[in-house]
Parts: C-alpha cells; sequence; structure tokens
C-alpha cells in the first residue's frame, strides 16, 4: 500500500530520525510513504480569525496536489503540520464562502476531497494495532514510558478528531503494542509552552519541568513524542531545568518512531540517538533493548 | 470604552463572548496564565465591558500560545485562541506597539523564511529573528549545541515553487 506523504520543513532538518525511522518503519510494516512532490511549507500555524486566508492558502495547495495525484489520503508524522493540514480541511469542507475565497485566489478545485492521516492513525486504522503487535520482533518488554500527546495533536477536537482531549489513548495503545508499559501521568496532554521558549527561557523551563517532574514520578524511564517542537523543549531544555531544579535528573525524550524502529528490530545506530541531547543509549542497555 | 469591541471580536473570531459566566475554568487550565496580565477569564470580561486600550496594550493576547486548552474545557464552548488572534490583528493594524514585540519579531522572520525559501530554513529564520529582536546573546550554546548535532542544516532547500509563492505574498498584499 502506498500512502502520500508530507514530510513538512523540520523533518528535514531539526526532526530528520521522527522521518527516517518513520519511513523505514514502513518499509516492515508492509507500506510506503510516497513523498508529495515539491511541496512548501504548510505554513506551521493555523490562522484563527475568519479573514485571513493567506495562511490558508499554503496548506490548502498541499491538499490540492494531493487531490490532483488522484490519492485520497495524505500522511503526516509532525504534530503541527498535521494539525494545520487537518483543520484546513476542516475549512474546505465545512466553510463554502471561505473555501471559496482560498480556491480562487489559489486557482485550484478543492472541496476538501483528502483524509488527513497522522501515522499514528495510519497504524490503529489502516494497519491496526494487532497486526502491529503480530510485526514486532523485538518487544519492549520492562520499558516504561510516558506517552506525551501536548496540544497540536489533540485540539480542537472537534476540528482534529483523532482522541479524547482529556484522557486520550492512542498513543498508550502504540506502545503497548510494542510490548512496553505506558504509564499515566496527568500532565499529558499539557502544553509545552511552543514558541515561546525562543524568547522566553523561564516559561520553557517551567512547563517542561512540570511535564518531565509528571512523567517521572510516574514512573516513566522515557518520554515520547510526535512534535519536534515539543522534543526540543522537553529534551533540549534539560541542563536549563536542572539550573533551576538542582534536584531534577535527567531523562531521555524520543521521537515515537525511533521507539517502534527499535521494536521493529531496526539497527539503533542507524536511529539518531547521538541526535538526543539525553542520551538514551545507557537506559535502553540496561533494559535489555539495545546491545 | 468601545462600544463596538464585542461586535467586532465576536465577528472576527466566530466565538460568542457574550456567553462568558466567568466560571474560570480558561483560567485554572491556562499553562501560559502565569505569564498573562489579565488571566483568559478577565480577557472575556474587558471584550464584553469594550476595554479596548488596555487589551491592545495587554501582554496576554501576545503570550497565548493558542494551545487550545481553554476552548477544550468551556462549558459554553467558547474558543479563546481565535479571540487572542483577533485582538493580535486588531493590535497591528491599529499600528499600537505591541506589548511583547519579541513574539511579533519571531512571527515575522518565520513569515519571512517561507517568501524567501517556500519553507522554513531555521538557521536564517533565528538569525533574522535576532536582528529584529536585538536579542542576540539568548541560546546561543543551545543553538551551538542543535548545530553540532547537525540538527540545523547551514544550507536550506528551496521549494521549486518559488514563482507561485511570490505571487501568492504578492496578490495577499494588494
Amino acid at each position: 500500500m502506498k500512502y502520500p506523504y508530507f514530510p513538512g520543513c523540520t523533518l528535514y532538518t531539526k526532526a530528520k530520525k521522527l522521518d527516517d525511522a518513520g519511513r523505514e518503519c514502513s518499509q516492515k510494516l508492509g507500506f510506503e510513504l510516497d513523498e508529495l512532490k515539491d511541496w512548501t511549507c504548510c505554513g506551521a500555524t493555523f490562522p484563527l480569525v475568519n479573514d485571513y486566508h493567506i495562511a490558508m492558502s499554503g496548506p490548502t495547495r498541499i491538499l490540492a496536489d494531493t487531490k490532483a495525484r488522484g490519492d485520497d489520503k495524505l500522511v503526516t508524522l509532525c504534530s503541527v503540520c498535521f494539525n494545520v493540514l487537518k483543520r484546513t480541511n476542516h475549512v474546505m469542507r465545512n466553510d463554502e464562502e471561505r473555501r471559496a475565497k482560498i480556491t480562487d485566489f489559489i486557482e485550484r478545485d478543492y472541496h476538501g476531497e483528502v483524509e488527513v492521516l497522522h501515522y499514528l492513525q495510519l497504524l490503529r486504522d489502516e494497519i491496526g494495532f494487532d497486526t502491529l503487535r503480530e510485526k514486532v520482533v523485538k518487544p519492549l518488554t520492562g520499558l516504561k514510558v510516558a506517552c506525551y500527546y501536548g496540544c497540536l495533536l489533540l485540539r480542537p477536537v472537534k476540528e482534529i478528531g483523532l482522541d479524547a482531549m482529556e484522557n486520550p489513548t492512542i498513543f498508550e495503545e502504540f506502545i503497548r503494542a510494542l510490548g512496553a508499559e505506558p504509564v499515566e501521568f496527568p500532565y499529558k496532554v499539557e502544553c509545552c509552552g511552543a514558541f515561546q521558549t525562543v524568547h522566553s527561557m523561564t516559561t520553557a523551563t517551567r512547563c517542561s519541568h512540570d511535564i518531565l517532574r509528571s512523567a517521572k514520578n510516574s514512573g516513566a524511564d522515557l518520554v515520547i513524542t510526535t512534535c519536534p517542537l515539543c522534543q526540543f523543549n522537553l529534551d533540549d531544555r534539560q541542563p536549563e531545568i536542572q539550573k533551576s531544579h538542582t534536584a531534577f535528573s535527567a531523562i531521555p525524550v524520543l521521537y515515537f518512531t525511533q521507539l517502534l524502529a527499535l521494536a521493529l528490530d531496526l539497527p539503533a545506530a542507524g536511529l539518531g540517538f547521538e541526535r538526543n541531547l539525553i542520551d538514551p543509549l545507557p537506559l535502553l542497555k540496561e533494559k535489555g533493548i539495545v546491545s | 470604552m468601545s462600544e463596538n469591541l464585542l461586535d467586532k471580536v465576536t465577528s472576527e473570531s466566530g466565538q460568542a463572548i457574550a456567553l462568558c459566566y466567568q466560571c474560570r475554568k480558561c483560567s485554572a487550565g491556562c499553562p501560559m496564565v502565569e505569564e498573562f496580565d489579565f488571566p483568559p477569564n478577565m480577557v472575556m470580561r474587558m471584550v464584553q465591558l469594550g476595554m479596548k486600550d488596555e487589551l491592545l496594550k495587554s501582554k496576554a493576547i501576545w503570550m497565548c500560545v493558542s494551545c487550545e486548552t481553554c476552548g477544550s474545557r468551556c462549558p459554553n464552548e467558547i474558543r479563546i485562541a481565535p479571540v487572542m488572534d483577533a485582538l493580535r490583528a486588531q493590535c497591528l493594524n491599529e499600528g499600537i506597539t505591541p506589548a511583547d514585540p519579541v513574539t511579533v519579531a519571531l512571527h515575522t522572520s518565520f513569515i519571512e523564511s517561507i517568501k524567501t525559501f517556500g519553507r522554513v530554513h531555521e538557521a536564517t529564520m533565528l538569525m533574522t529573528y535576532k536582528w529584529k529582536s536585538k536579542n542576540f546573546t539568548s541560546d546561543l550554546d543551545v543553538g551551538l549545541k542543535l548545530f553540532l548535532k547537525g540538527k540545523i542544516p547551514i544550507m536550506p532547500k528551496k521549494s521549486k515553487n518559488m514563482a507561485k509563492i511570490k505571487e501568492i505574498f504578492q496578490e495577499a498584499g494588494k
């Protein structure tokens, strides 16, 4: 099975390993991610005021390109791209006036025909977590994982519709299929501080510290995420957290595709763990997952 | 006092702001409330009362990251993120100096990167941001670490659709 795939800017740079591992795993799982040609940025922010149309012209072009290929599904891995594309599609399907304005503006014919899928959703709804469990070669037994959703994968629920807002479970089901144990922690849908990290260190460390402390107190060995910005805030901000909270001890923060790759027995050397600020290898070796 | 603020923001955000009855569920769950000068429930009341000056000069409208937690929990299904966006737009349209110009600098640097490359290139975007915000020293160590770990490539990857992107920005600017 071949799925049209939109990687997005960050998956070519900072979050290359989210992308690499996702593509490699797809081969093992029997489907192919077919990257759209000449894609542009999704805009990274969904415009919230009714008369701001230019920000939706980018994502609408991406969706119209998918339709023009003759496809009716589009897969993304990044929470931000998923959020922007999914919400733009919601407008294209339900708001006739805005759809007419935007499609006239970009001179394309698009009515929301494409279904935007997050990779996790593809695993759940198209492949099935039971099939995934059967394809796991190396179960991640004994690994306690905090599944961190953040905001963009879930909210607003009416437009995104991936899972429940207060207590989603898709990530935990995924982790169980890999043979690891998800921990329940109350901050799993809390915001990481998002782009405010760029200019307010105190905001970024406060939000990240709350989330990581909550995960650790629930017994997690590591945290997983689908979002490049959350991964930055939770992983790369840990040295700053340690400066202001001396009792805090480091915890690795991985992309979910990196764990998926380990469970499918892809070589750890190719999974880019050296790019994680908090090195997960000592933990993975201790658990017998990586030799 | 501005009598039109409630109508204007209601129409631009598409939110039934008049329904807010101050249960404060939004402020209880807001991850950014510590950085706000007015908590979200107060922003809503100020819109109802037409306190335009105070709102457009507030820090709250710029510190909101649109995480949509408040909107997901509101018993009257009012989403505050679009309300904040409408207030931000009004602040810029009226030429008022934003209480937090640094956030504006970040957003405009991002847009410029897309105008130039069609995609986001972190290195040039962050350099533009540093220049605009005059905030030269913060995060240099983190930036260096990211660079050394190969997470920030030096050369941008340009979209092949640049002509179309230029056209869109030109049309939008009219």
